[in-house]
């Protein structure tokens, strides 16, 4: 009783955390069970699935209430996640758990240089302060954004929102499928690989990449935590527990974010997530 | 009214469709979260009554008798209905705009909807496949 109310205090930090930093959980859960718990990386990574899942149905729900979120644009790459995932979950059961666990030290290292450099890799946008009106188009966000649709309309104009012009696709294909194997191989949500990819190489406007990167989170993680369950990957006693926790914690993060200083919480973070990632070196070279 | 006028104001109907279907979306994916969170919470009160460490190792997945261990309030029968719940949430949302997309007779979208729904069937097909 005491290990499951500790995988609920776990799952309600990594939630807040995760959320104030705007991180998904998955960078955090899958450490913490298996640094923690002393559960195998496969299992943990299954609990992080869900746990990421359910996350980000939850603010995915609101975005798309307040139409934030870029529906068309989001299902268009979520084909492409969803394949990755289904590569990348049958993937994990054949790769060694030392391979799975390095690959997760060089996310973490990645992640926390990320953090020190440039602050948060995915900017926290609570959904309750999300305006009912449709995306604000940012008009920098695209050098295309002020031209007009082409006639006939082509695929990209059905991409494009308001104030901005979708570009890219092809790039976009090719990384998002890269985003759902490596969220299927290590648990994680990949908003840190799509939020670049759709502001960055695609032109969409930050706030719109954000919600839309969440609510592809969604089908991306269900794909491969379908897997992980049929293979026996998903240990539901654990991921009871932990995910409860991480949606409290989450909710928690996005309402009461505003109200903590983060640079001295991302400073404290980009330690834990390199002494983590140490951690998960050592375990590989013994 | 002139083919222009035509034009725009079906225009606007499919966008305001569009943005009913989105609504409706939205709240699908609010509501399924919250049930899959009550259910996980019946598990874990189960747990916790009948002293079952959360390391002592969860039952797989067995669908034929998930009724039956409902019904005999067995703690992992709501925890397994539950990360159904939370699976579902997602694909349940794409199976809505495919029927959205449908109407709109969008057939891209419909079938980049299809699309999804396939490669999860794939990977559900290829992974029962495998296990047994």
């Amino acid at each position: 009783m005491v290990v499951g109310l500790l995988m609920l205090v776990g799952g309600v930090a990594a939630g807040a955390f995760g959320s104030l930093l705007g991180l998904g959980g998955g960078v955090l859960i899958v450490p913490l069970l298996t640094l923690g718990f002393g559960l195998p990386l496969r299992e943990a990574v299954g609990v992080s699935l869900i746990c990421v899942i359910m996350t980000s149905s939850a603010a995915a729900g609101v975005y798309l209430e307040r139409h934030v979120a870029n529906l068309r644009l989001g299902m268009t790459l979520e084909l492409f996640t969803a394949t990755g995932a289904l590569i990348g979950g049958s993937v994990a059961f054949l790769l060694d758990e030392r391979l799975l666990a390095l690959l997760f030290a060089v996310l973490l290292l990645y992640v926390a240089l990320t953090m020190a450099r440039a602050g948060t890799p995915e900017p926290v946008l609570d959904p309750d302060e999300v305006d009912d009106s449709p995306a604000e188009p940012t008009p920098e966000a695209s050098p295309t954004a002020s031209a007009p649709p082409s006639d006939p309309p082509t695929l990209l104009d059905g991409l494009s929102g308001p104030g901005y012009r979708v570009r890219n696709l092809g790039r976009g294909v090719v990384v998002a499928t890269g985003a759902g194997v490596a969220s299927a191989l290590l648990g994680i949500g990949g908003g840190i690989i799509k939020v670049p990819l759709m502001n960055i190489a695609m032109g969409v406007p930050l706030r719109v990449a954000t919600a839309t990167s969440n609510m592809m989170i969604g089908i991306t993680a269900a794909a491969s935590a379908l897997i992980y369950a049929i293979h026996g990957g998903l240990d539901v006693y654990v991921a009871g527990p932990t995910a409860i926790g991480v949606f409290i914690g989450a909710t928690a993060g996005s309402r009461f974010g505003h109200r903590v200083e983060l640079r001295y919480l991302r400073l404290l973070f980009v330690v834990v997530m390199v002494y983590t990632a140490i951690e998960m070196l050592l375990r590989v070279v013994a | 009214m002139s083919a222009g006028q035509t034009a725009r104001s079906t225009r606007t109907a499919s966008e305001a469709r569009a943005l009913a279907a989105e609504r409706l979306i939205g709240q699908l994916l609010i509501g399924v979260t919250y049930v899959s969170v009550g259910l996980l919470a019946i598990g874990v009160v189960l747990m916790v009554a009948d002293s079952i460490s959360p390391t002592s190792g969860g039952p797989p997945l067995d669908l034929s008798t998930l009724g039956a261990q409902l019904v005999a309030l067995e703690p992992a029968a709501f925890l397994w209905l539950g990360m159904l719940a939370v699976v579902a949430a997602p694909i349940g949302r794409v199976i809505v705009a495919a029927v959205a997309y449908a109407r709109e007779s969008d057939w891209l979208m419909l079938a980049i909807s299809i699309g999804i729904l396939v490669v999860i069937t794939i990977g559900v097909i290829s992974s029962v496949t495998l296990t047994a």
